[in-house]
């Protein structure tokens, strides 16, 4: 039976530390290398690889006077939006004002602890693994709501709003979707599900391409894909946010700091998005094909959840943004038929087969 | 007056019987003047709506314009009326007013058109119109004191207001009246300072949800006198650049050949056919700057604000952008015509000019399939557009809509080829509509304008190519100080990028026009957004907005 809490009891071994102490020193020890690896993520996304991204689609050139290809940029932007003036309107509701924000990195952060990133960087690993995923990263549209509506500005409710309930409509199929992986692993502990991924499904000579439940049901990897670019609000679906229609949605009133846990949360949700795809359907850590093995899984780790990431930047170029109503149709109507017919034929499949 | 001495049932040569018109007009005519354009029936201010009704029932269906001024004795408003099906079938409605009284009938009820040039004309000139729905200042302030554009106006006076007066727009959300005092609804002020207002545009919007159950354009932000300034200014060089400042996407050259084409009709300057040439090219030029600009934001504001499609459009646009600084030293504020003609010739050599246009329409087939790859054949594009912000037909003539606005919705009016100048009736194109009325159909009819110009422009310039060096006449010969004759009176218009650009000229005898009135098509085609966006999503309306393709600068001017 594997640790419950494979990188702490690592860290406690290390340092030779036993009982409750060790688990403690540990336990934060492990938490500031995860939370550093993401934050490193969203830092290097938000006020850098997003912008060169961007400008890469549409035939530009983007940052880059600052340092070497403008990777200064980062450290120029976070001094900048840290030292802006923090605004408080007058009117607005104050403790859920202040704790909006705080709950949408809170959300995608304590989301990160159960994903495993491969060379045993993975901080929990509790029973019910995928059940905890989803939830936390849930709770982010409290959030949302909380600071859209505490925010007095009607563009903020709007919002809001808009926010709910996308979060409703696409939520069910991607718990759904996500449960057709927990159905073929046949656990919700994250470790399982990524150990299942790692058998072989098929060989063309020395070459044998793993089991990655992406590759075994691409139907519930497309599914899951959209549902997550709603969860996340990125195009087409960045309807919360929507500049084009609401300003800035729930973020108008927001600057400074505030404004820097909502873009920073954002992008820690997209990279936990990701990390949920890379874990449930591209085989963790896990190399494509067994002869590159030898590449430490934390590499391939990071190379796929910034696969997803290049992905939604470029829906963000390309495709328009669908209309309030139009997004709950496909919700509701569209994507919760389909997730229940892949939960249903994968669990068909699945019983047949095993 | 070569007129007065044949029948008096003949027709003009545009084919329109003034006197048949005159008699259906019956005892509402008290009187007739003869504009440069058209003859103008002095109606009684008391029938203002039969007169406007018959004429309307006699096929003048388009209210193209609405002129308000003073004289020494009077107020009087002149109503621009032409047709939809034959643009150079004009005639203007004279409502003369005393000066101590100055109201009459509204025309309101006849062209809806009429709502917005009424207010404008109560705005500046200080004219009342009985019966007008909403009558209230529509370019200035709401708490602005007399009307500038009036003979008895204290331009030294200070305009002072109170802070009671100058309170917060947003106080008046509790205030807002709906049917059955309805609380589901709410007030949102959309702009003046929002991302996809294409400017400083402000919309009173109630949302019920986030359905539009009202909207009402605020404008006026961009107001700077632009009337005024060219009424003191002198026709032959001072007013020129103006033009260039009202739509200025860039479609400047266009704007300028509003006014070119006016006072050279008005001080009768014939301008020589190489120096049309010139013109053709490069209005044809702006019309694809402006247009691909128009095309650029439509993605912006369907897209998002990392639309690809956007950059790509503004990527070409500089392409044309710089063949015009070749040709006109400036990249948006040409002041390239003169009256007579064009200021200077191409550049030299000549060959590397017309190269690089050439390159440039030769690239245009495979933009335009670009763009339509990356917007307008995409299906949720498709979802967001086709069948939103829906324009009729009939309301668009009701709105007195021009230009791409008016053909997408199959209204085939382009006063290129129905009141033709410059060269176009020269050359092969067509004019582009589509039945749709939608934002899609207004997006396609831009794209399809682009390749009409490239064919346009490439016409001219094997036009050009073959001209003998010796006759390359680029100006007549026009006075130093130009003064038209006194108490002439002109509506001229071109087909702007956005629609029917008109302009009002009277002349005092002086170097400078007593009234100068600029008809921007942006200013009529925005008046009609509430019927376009009413009922639907507020993502539409941000859609409509972007597909009416306005320029603040050309509504408020």
């Amino acid at each position: 039976m594997a640790s419950s809490a494979p990188l702490v009891d690592h860290i406690s071994g290390l340092l030779n530390l036993e009982g409750l102490l060790g688990e403690v020193v540990a336990g934060i020890l492990g938490s500031v290398l995860v939370a550093v690896i993401v934050l490193l993520f969203a830092a290097i996304a938000g006020p850098y690889m997003k912008r060169k991204l961007t400008a890469a689609f549409t035939d530009r050139i983007a940052v880059d006077r600052v340092g070497p290809y403008g990777i200064l940029t980062i450290a120029v932007d976070a001094i900048r939006l840290l030292t802006k003036e923090r605004i408080v309107p007058e009117n607005v509701d104050r403790p859920a004002w202040d704790i909006g924000p705080m709950l949408v990195v809170i959300s995608a952060t304590m989301g990160f602890a159960v994903i495993p990133f491969g060379n045993g960087i993975h901080l929990a690993d509790p029973q019910v693994g995928v059940v905890y995923l989803f939830a936390v990263s849930s709770i982010a549209s409290l959030g949302i709501v909380s600071g859209a509506y505490a925010s007095n500005n009607k563009y903020s409710m709007l919002g809001g709003l808009r926010g709910v309930s996308q979060n409703i409509a696409y939520e069910i199929p991607l718990v759904l979707t996500g449960a057709s992986a927990v159905l073929f692993a046949g656990s919700l502990r994250i470790s399982d599900i990524v150990a299942a991924q790692s058998a072989t499904l098929f060989s063309i000579g020395p070459v044998s391409v793993p089991a990655w439940f992406g590759f075994v049901n691409p139907f519930a990897f497309a599914l899951f894909m959209v549902a997550n670019m709603a969860e996340i609000g990125r195009n087409p679906f960045d309807l919360p946010e929507a500049p084009n229609d609401l300003v800035a949605g729930y973020q108008t009133e927001y600057s400074s700091v505030y404004f820097v846990l909502f873009y920073l949360g954002e992008f820690l949700h997209i990279f936990l998005g990701a990390g949920i795809i890379t874990t449930l359907f591209l085989g963790g850590p896990t190399a494509p094909v067994s002869a590159l093995s030898f590449i430490p899984g934390i590499v391939w780790f990071i190379a796929k959840v910034w696969g997803v990431f290049f992905f939604t930047q470029w829906a963000r170029s390309g495709v328009p943004r669908v209309r309030p109503d139009q997004l709950l149709d496909i919700g509701w109507k569209g994507m919760l038929g389909l997730a229940f017919v892949n939960l249903f034929l994968t669990a068909v499949l699945i019983g047949v087969i095993v | 007056m070569s007129m007065q001495d044949e029948p008096e049932s003949e027709t003009t040569e545009e084919g329109v019987d003034y006197d048949a018109l005159e008699s259906a007009l019956g005892d509402a005519v008290v009187g007739r003047e003869t504009h440069k354009n058209a003859e103008a029936f002095v109606v009684r201010g008391d029938r203002v709506t039969d007169a406007l009704s018959t004429l309307k029932a006699q096929g003048f269906d388009h209210l193209a314009s609405l002129t308000g001024q003073d004289y020494e004795d009077r107020y009087e408003s002149i109503y621009h009326l032409r047709q939809y099906d034959d643009a150079q079938k004009e005639v203007s409605v004279i409502v003369p007013t005393p000066r101590d009284d100055p109201s009459h009938e509204s025309a309101t009820e006849v062209f809806s058109t009429a709502n917005w040039h009424e207010r404008e004309a109560y705005d500046l000139v200080g004219i009342n119109y009985d019966d007008h729905p909403d009558l209230k200042r529509i370019l200035l302030p709401q708490s602005w004191t007399g009307h500038p554009l009036s003979k008895d106006y204290d331009q030294d006076k200070p305009q002072i207001v109170t802070l009671e007066k100058h309170k917060n727009p947003i106080e008046e959300d509790m205030e807002i009246e709906k049917p059955g005092d309805d609380l589901d609804t709410m007030f949102l002020n959309i702009g003046p300072h929002h991302p996809a207002t294409h400017g400083v545009l402000h919309l009173k919007t109630v949302l019920d949800g986030e359905q539009v159950a009202d909207v009402e354009p605020d404008i006026g932000y961009l107001h700077r006198c632009q009337e005024q300034m060219c009424e003191k200014s002198t026709f032959r060089h001072q007013i020129m650049p103006y033009p260039d400042r009202w739509d200025y996407t860039p479609a400047g050259i266009i704007n300028e050949w509003a006014y070119a084409r006016t006072a050279e009709e008005l001080a009768d300057i014939e301008v020589p056919e190489y120096a049309q040439v010139i013109r053709t090219m490069a209005a044809e030029l702006n019309r694809i700057s402006a247009h691909l600009l128009a095309v650029a934001t439509f993605g912006l504001d369907i897209v998002g604000d990392f639309a690809a499609v956007f950059m790509y459009a503004m990527r070409d646009r500089d392409i044309v952008m710089d063949i015009l600084e070749d040709l006109t030293g400036q990249r948006m504020m040409y002041n390239y015509f003169r009256l007579g003609g064009v200021v200077w010739d191409l550049p030299e050599p000549r060959d590397e000019f017309f190269e690089k246009i050439r390159q440039f329409l030769e690239a245009v087939p495979e933009k335009t399939d670009e763009y339509h790859n990356v917007l307008s054949q995409n299906e949720l594009f498709q979802m967001r557009t086709v069948n939103t912000g829906y324009l009729a037909p009939e309301v668009a003539k009701d709105y007195g809509a021009t230009g791409p606005v008016a053909r997408a919705s199959g209204v085939d009016y382009d006063l290129r080829r129905d009141d033709p100048y410059g060269i176009y009736d020269e050359l092969d194109w067509e004019v582009v509509t589509r039945e749709g009325g939608d934002n899609y159909a207004r997006l396609m009819v831009r794209m399809r304008e682009v390749e009409e110009s490239a064919r346009i422009i490439e016409q001219c310039i094997e036009m050009l190519e073959d001209w003998p060096e010796d006759e390359r006449e680029i100006q007549s010969n026009v006075p130093r100080s130009l003064k038209p004759d006194p108490g002439q009176e002109i509506y001229k218009a071109v087909e702007g990028a956005k629609g029917e650009l008109g302009i009002y000229i009277r002349t005092d005898g002086t170097d400078k026009p007593a009234r100068f009135k600029v008809r921007g098509p942006s200013f009529v085609n925005l008046s009609a957004l509430k019927e376009m966006s009413e009922g639907e999503l507020i993502s539409d309306l941000v859609a409509t907005i972007g597909s009416l393709d306005i320029v603040l600068a050309e509504v408020d001017r």
